[in-house]
């Protein structure tokens, strides 16, 4: 086990190596920029996946978080805070609001759960749509951190190195004490309380992880384009987003968000002439068949075929009465 | 005091419609567990409908309503039979992940056919007042108050005292049972869903007098249609409309005292403190 760990960690390493390249190799700017969303969009399906795949709660408001990000670093840099500190800050306040949040959603469960937390992302919107700080429908200017010819080419390697930071989280989560808690909350909460998880305290440690990754996203990608509108950063449609990278790819599993991003960004920027402004067409069609014909998605598909393929090979090892939660474990590996 | 009853009563107008949208909602998710985040999406396709039967054939959307219901109805349970019933038996999960991929499809559906473009029916009911006392009402509004209270009440009836409305409710007590007395799950549980999503059909085509239309005006009203439900009590055809009410009445009276663009916020607002502080919504008993 520890060796194939090791193993993973090298896949890993050369994983974000050859993540660098095309940093190096792509000239056009506009395809430097499609990479830099492509990373950015990982980041957030990882980001995402702490909460939606590890603890298996269907969270639809991340971009409250994502927006604070972007908001806070706007707001903040206008006050001539600089830059790398007022991402900090800005990822801490939505920490912050990610302890309130859940404090008030994790009292629920299922569909409310999820509309719970689509209100949380609303409510921010409405907040950020009618308020004079974040200056209303109009929107506000973000500072940039890299100027020049090589613009893209550094945004694109900040989102890789992101990426690489959710990676490493979720590499901890799934290898850690608090991810199996994760997990088995996922698999049956009741049970996952009845054995002493202090689900509760979980939950809402893996929302503010994930907050803080998300909202370090939003303010990557806020200085990146350099102009925010609440209908353009608090949308629901980037929460849907976020959960469908993860799902598609196979929520709860390491390279799963990596492989979303990737197919589903490539996939709407592939049709983007024949749907246009309706790119979301795509991800739609994705979504349904994913739940129709792999619910696992397509990482969490590959596993279980390998997974039943090695069972097949070997005669059942004498395996001591697997929990829910043990195979919840091997099911995150 | 006059200023205050006016609002109420502007509330109550809208609150009518948001009874039938609810009360759609209400068959589909309270009554047969089925998570629908399309909710506002079918109300769009239900607006379109009726848009398209006023552009091309010159019919009053007030007639036009009829035929959006009756399309929704069809589409409904086409809807349920490929996408719903394949997966109705998991999780909530799968079912707000599958249903929230159908609205997308909706959604940009109409954007790729119809364009992004705001489309208005200018019928000159519109532009109406109805003057009682010191009360102004606006006519079209009260018509589609007329109209949704017909269906309200129709609705109740049917599932108070239709054999398939028996059938519907003993479903909703015991799922287990209700097949061992010889209800058709399966099919009765295709027939909710096709009748939820053809009240909001009918609910878009009243709405499409008083609303611009563009393919994602429904997207507030999946929301709001939840609310509604939650604020009625899980599976309450009667909450529902009730919790309709209530609603229209509270957006009327925040966007004439605080302000309209937080009309939206006190839904959510509502949503939040309601299933903190009483989850089993103002008129709902608590269900087993």
């Amino acid at each position: 086990m520890k060796e194939l760990r090791g193993a993973k960690l090298w896949i890993t390493i050369g994983l974000v190596a050859l993540s660098c390249l095309p940093a190096l190799v792509v000239e056009n700017n506009y395809l430097l920029q499609v990479c830099f969303r492509i990373a950015l969009f990982a980041a957030l399906g990882l980001a995402w996946n702490l909460v939606g795949g590890y603890a298996g709660q269907l969270s639809l408001g991340h971009v409250a978080f994502f927006g604070l990000g972007a908001y806070g670093l706007a707001i903040l840099a206008s006050h001539s805070v600089p830059v790398p500190i007022a991402v900090l800050i800005a990822s801490l306040l939505a920490t912050l609001v990610a302890a309130l949040i859940g404090k008030i959603v994790f009292r629920l469960r299922g569909p409310y759960f999820t509309l719970a937390t689509i209100a949380c992302g609303e409510v921010l919107r409405l907040t950020a749509t009618n308020l004079n700080i974040t200056g209303g429908a109009i929107g506000l200017t973000v500072p940039t951190v890299f100027t020049g010819p090589m613009f893209w080419k550094l945004y694109y390697l900040s989102a890789v190195a992101l990426a690489a930071g959710c990676f490493l989280v979720n590499f901890w989560t799934a290898n850690s004490r608090f991810g199996y808690y994760l997990m088995a909350i996922r698999e049956d909460e009741d049970t996952a309380s009845a054995v002493g998880v202090d689900t509760a305290n979980y939950k809402l440690r893996s929302l503010l992880l994930s907050a803080f990754l998300t909202a370090m996203a939003g303010a990557l990608y806020g200085s990146a384009f350099q102009y925010i509108v609440p209908d353009n950063i608090l949308t629901i449609d980037i929460s849907v987003q976020m959960a469908i990278i993860a799902m598609l790819g196979g929520a709860g599993t390491l390279l799963g968000p990596i492989v979303g991003a990737i197919l589903l960004l490539g996939a709407s920027e592939t049709f983007k002439t024949q749907f246009q402004e309706s790119h979301l067409l795509i991800y739609g069609i994705l979504i349904v068949l994913v739940v129709l014909f792999l619910p696992e998605g397509i990482v969490g598909g590959i596993e279980q075929l390998l997974r039943s393929r090695r069972k097949a090979a070997k005669p059942p090892a004498p395996t001591p009465n697997q929990s829910p939660a043990i195979s919840a474990v091997e099911k995150g590996n | 005091m006059v200023h205050f009853l006016q609002a109420c009563m502007n509330g109550l107008l809208t609150g009518a419609l948001y009874a039938l949208i609810g009360m759609g909602l209400a068959l589909i998710f309270g009554v047969m567990r089925i998570v629908n985040f399309a909710h506002g999406s079918f109300l769009m396709v239900g607006m379109y409908v009726s848009y398209l039967l006023f552009e091309r054939l010159k019919i009053n959307p007030y007639y036009g309503f009829i035929a959006a219901g009756i399309f929704l109805f069809g589409f409904g349970y086409l809807v349920y039979k490929l996408l719903i019933q394949p997966i109705r038996d998991r999780s909530d999960f799968m079912q707000i992940l599958m249903t929230t991929g159908i609205a997308l499809i909706l959604v940009d559906t109409a954007q790729l056919t119809f364009g992004a473009d705001y489309h208005q029916t200018n019928i000159d009911l519109v532009n109406r007042a109805v003057h009682f006392g010191p009360f102004t009402l606006n006519a079209a509004s009260l018509l589609s108050f007329g109209i949704a209270t017909v269906f309200i009440v129709g609705l109740r009836e049917f599932v108070v005292r239709s054999r398939t409305g028996q059938a519907l409710r003993a479903i909703a007590q015991n799922r287990d049972v209700a097949p061992l007395m010889g209800i058709n799950v399966t099919r009765i549980q295709g027939f909710s869903f096709a009748l939820g999503i053809a009240f909001a059909g009918i609910a878009g085509g009243l709405l499409l007098p008083a609303l611009y239309l563009f393919p994602s005006v429904g997207e507030d009203y999946t929301l709001k249609a939840f609310v509604i439900v939650v604020l009625g009590g899980m599976g309450s055809i009667e909450g529902a409309a009730m919790g309709g009410l209530v609603l229209g009445v509270a957006e009327s009276l925040t966007s004439t005292y605080i302000g309209n663009q937080w009309a939206l916020a006190i839904d959510f607002v509502l949503f939040l403190l309601m299933l903190s502080l009483k989850p089993s919504g103002i008129f709902g008993r608590q269900r087993a």
